[in-house]
């Protein structure tokens, strides 16, 4: 009984990190992930100032960002971008810029076929190689990855259960596809 | 609450940023100060010096006594199963305070011609309204066995809830035994993600008999997904694909 608590212990320390936001144009296709408008895409602003005030070095160190910080900095875009402009049914890839997440920094890329998302998978991602992110890193990765994937497949607009919904994910995830015209 | 919160709002491109940036500050602002209240983990949080009575009832800011109201109001709806007040510690909300907050969340986003918002607070969803004008949000529920797939698609009227032991190892007590132990999966809808957070973690510890007191609830529908993939559903539980083999409870 009392091990049960220690395990939500695990379970519950840390934050709530991240709120990403964007806004969605009605009269877009229904694939939700693909049909984010650039124009209308925003991030929530850093929530206070003093999180400005020292901003994990987005590329040099996986430290974890302090509790209270909202991790929206974002870093330069990436330099392993690889966009592929080719005709529209063609295979083309992309990495979206490298963002600071709860645990560090990550980057997404994305290929597609046409107008269809064909994978999404991590393109860079440090976390600071400590044993709490890493296991959960090996826990929300996949997961993220697959609810880009299903939000795509299903139409669906969220997923209930064991997700971690990275803010950071999405902006990255985001900018990749909107380098590929997505 | 260690989670991470996303908020999605959905509408026409035309609709000011600024203002909605704003609102969505204010709806993080929400998120942060439960999280400020109610966190077990952090030492000074109102709710950690009730738990260790350095506070009464009567210091407490007024949310705690929300929450804890509700709390009442869920061990009574699931007949025992869920019960902050049976784990270890002192009275723990947290099953019901991450839907509860995100419900809130909701409301500075209301009015402002959005044709839905939507707050995933680590796969509890809160939303109104629908990625358009007419249209409900549908959210996929995880298939326990393989958090990968999905298991269903459920149309949201509000507040979609799920529990489970899968998500992060055993972490639900049975308020009767004080064992750990759980069904797979729970997921419970209806209008309100603080009391569907608390009834899902009924649900899980009850299992299948639990149905009974979720179809006893006219606004709340719920299904569970055991080990073996297999579900149970409530009488009205809103699904629009079912890509598992399902059982009469």
């Amino acid at each position: 009984m009392r091990r049960t608590g220690l395990v939500l212990t695990g379970a519950v320390v840390g934050l709530v990190g991240l709120l990403g936001y964007r806004a969605v144009t009605p009269s877009l296709p229904a694939f939700v992930v693909s049909a984010n408008a650039p124009s209308s895409s925003t991030t929530a602003p850093p929530h206070n100032s003093t999180t400005a005030a020292a901003p994990p070095p987005p590329t040099t160190s996986g430290t974890p960002p302090p509790h209270n910080s909202t991790t929206t900095t974002v870093a330069p875009p990436s330099p392993t971008t690889t966009t592929t402009s080719a005709a529209p049914s063609a295979s083309r890839s992309a990495t979206g810029e490298a963002v600071n997440y709860i645990y560090g920094v990550l980057s997404v890329h994305v290929t597609a076929t046409g107008s269809t998302i064909s994978s999404v998978m991590i393109g860079s991602i440090d976390d600071g190689g400590n044993y709490q992110s890493q296991s959960i890193d090996q826990m929300a990765i996949p997961q993220l990855e697959q609810e880009a994937l299903s939000l795509q497949s299903a139409n669906i607009q969220g997923i209930s259960g064991a997700s971690y919904t990275s803010a950071g994910f999405r902006q990255s995830l985001q900018s990749a596809l909107t380098k590929l015209g997505l | 609450m260690g989670t991470i919160v996303t908020i999605d709002l959905y509408g026409d491109a035309h609709l000011d940023k600024s203002d909605l940036s704003r609102r969505v500050d204010a709806a993080e602002g929400i998120v942060r100060e439960a999280d400020e209240v109610f966190s077990t983990w952090k030492s000074h949080s109102p709710l950690s010096r009730l738990r260790r009575g350095e506070l009464t009832l009567g210091e407490v800011p007024a949310d705690v006594l929300d929450v804890l109201e509700l709390c009442r109001t869920a061990r009574l709806l699931s007949r025992g199963w869920f019960d902050p007040w049976s784990m270890p510690g002192g009275v723990d909300p947290t099953g019901l305070v991450k839907g509860w907050a995100a419900q809130r969340a909701l409301d500075p986003l209301r009015e402002l011609g959005l044709s839905g918002a939507l707050v995933n607070a680590a796969g509890d969803v809160a939303s109104f309204g629908g990625p358009a004008p007419g249209e409900s949000f549908r959210i996929g529920v995880v298939r326990p066995s393989n958090t990968k797939r999905l298991a269903c698609v459920v149309k949201s009227p509000g507040a979609v809830a799920t529990s489970g032991t899968y998500e992060r190892g055993n972490h639900l007590v049975n308020p009767f035994t004080g064992m750990a132990c759980a069904t797979a999966s729970a997921t419970v809808t209806g209008p309100d993600l603080g009391l569907a957070d608390a009834l899902a973690t009924a649900l899980a510890l009850c299992g299948p008999s639990g149905l009974e007191f979720v179809n006893a609830l006219a606004s709340y529908e719920g299904l569970i997904i055991d080990a073996s993939d297999v579900s149970y559903a409530s009488d009205r539980f809103p699904m629009t694909e079912l890509f598992l083999t399902s059982r009469a409870a």
